[in-house]
């Protein structure tokens, strides 16, 4: 015992003692957590009002100079020249911001965006969607947007509208304008009045398949699963044709 | 000459009622105004709304049917404009149902159609009720309390199944009828 020739024998041998147990108990404790599964984390974004106060404080001079490697592919005034692109002009700060920032942090996955949100800072972040939200969403025919895409037909119109403006009471699809505009709207949803149809289908059914999981307590990979592969078509037709601006119109 | 009776019953019964409305009024109106608005000011009490996904018992892969091991089994949710999640509910017949749901943004109240539950949800406190489904069958949940301009679509359905249908769970899973 010469190791512990200062102390008395018992407290070695209690220290021993409650070392093992307390090994055993941190052993047991991390068995117990392995139980249950990793939680699952959407999207780091949680609207709380300093994320909505960091968002909102861009600069837009400076955006428009970031915005300009954004301009290939988004188009030099917010309208994407091909239809599987989003178009961001006019959009609402917070839904572009919350897209970046889950782009960012890998929630959501992109080819195209990966590598370009991973060069930005978070104020870099701020000052793009504070250019695009200032942007024009009204028709300038130098550019070359396909925007206001083909007329859609007219029963599928029809219920792209009913969708639009009631959604399914049977089935539990509330109606697309309840958050998406021009009745309501919630805090980080985008508007859908100016967006591409191809983008609008494309994304839908990433939410059905749960290959996009990046919105917060799943309502859209909800309401996307809940769609038929005719009504998903027949909304981003509506919307792709530019018709968003009158559904909740008289 | 009249004899003036000693109990005047009408005028009795006239002052009795208006005591117990007089009691009622107060009573109802605190219940049902004033509480969940002094809950409501209070603040977050038990759960943060605005961070159901990040940490907690709400992460949306708890959400769900979980089995307990005395039997129960504990149906986690969220209300929220205007969906519940998860959107299909699958419960066993004839056990007790822990039922433990939160609201993310406004008030909701989750009522089972052909039922007496009607629950009120509020944002930022975890509304907990035992609930028992004796018969297996179909129910619709719906939103009994306006939530905003989606509020009459906010409905979903709830599967009662008998105990032996009911699927096993492995530890960390939960179950929900979208996942048969």
């Amino acid at each position: 015992m010469r190791r512990n020739s200062g102390q008395p024998f018992f407290v070695s041998k209690f220290s021993r003692v409650t070392a093992v147990v307390l090994a055993a108990s941190s052993l047991l404790l991390v068995a117990s957590d392995s139980d249950n599964a990793p939680a699952r984390i959407p999207s780091n974004v949680s609207w709380t009002q300093e994320t909505v106060a960091a968002a909102s404080s861009g600069d837009a001079f400076r955006g428009l100079l970031l915005a300009k490697r954004c301009e290939h592919c988004h188009g030099a005034e917010g309208f994407s020249a091909t239809a599987t692109t989003p178009n961001l002009a006019g959009m609402d700060r917070l839904a572009i911001w919350k897209q970046l920032e889950d782009f960012r942090s890998h929630k959501r996955t992109s080819r195209a965006m990966a590598p370009i949100a991973d060069s930005l800072s978070a104020l870099d972040v701020a000052d793009v969607v504070a250019y695009y939200a200032k942007l024009p969403v009204f028709a300038d025919l130098q550019d070359n947007r396909v925007f206001p895409q083909s007329r859609p037909d007219p029963n599928r119109a029809a219920t792209a509208l009913h969708l639009i403006s009631f959604g399914d009471g049977e089935r539990g699809i509330p109606p697309c304008q309840a958050c998406h505009g021009p009745v309501a709207y919630r805090v980080g949803v985008p508007s859908l009045a100016n967006q591409n149809g191809d983008y609008i289908l494309s994304q839908l059914e990433a939410f059905a398949s749960q290959q996009r999981a990046n919105d917060i307590n799943m309502p859209m990979r909800t309401i996307a699963t809940l769609l038929t592969e005719e009504e998903r078509h027949a909304l981003a037709e509506y919307y792709g044709s530019g018709l968003g601006q009158q559904a909740g119109r008289p | 000459m009249r004899i003036k009776p000693i109990v005047n019953w009408r005028k009795l019964r006239i002052f009795l009622f208006t005591v117990l409305a007089l009691c009622i009024i107060p009573l109802t109106r605190y219940h049902q105004i004033d509480e969940p608005i002094l809950r409501y000011l209070e603040g977050p009490r038990g759960v943060d709304p605005l961070s159901l996904h990040l940490a907690g018992e709400f992460v949306e892969n708890n959400l769900g049917t979980e089995q307990n091991a005395d039997g129960s089994v504990t149906l986690r949710m969220i209300a929220q404009q205007y969906l519940f999640v998860p959107h299909c509910l699958l419960v066993p017949a004839g056990v007790p149902v822990h039922l433990r749901i939160t609201s993310a943004d406004a008030v909701h109240a989750l009522a089972f159609s052909g039922t007496g539950y009607n629950i009120k949800v509020l944002p930022g406190t975890i509304s907990a009720a035992q609930l028992w489904f004796t018969n297996p069958g179909e129910h619709k949940t719906v939103c009994r309390e306006f939530c905003g301009a989606g509020h009459y679509a906010m409905r979903s359905e709830l599967k009662v199944v008998p105990r032996d249908q009911f699927p096993v769970l492995r530890p960390g899973e939960r179950g929900n009828c979208a996942a048969q």
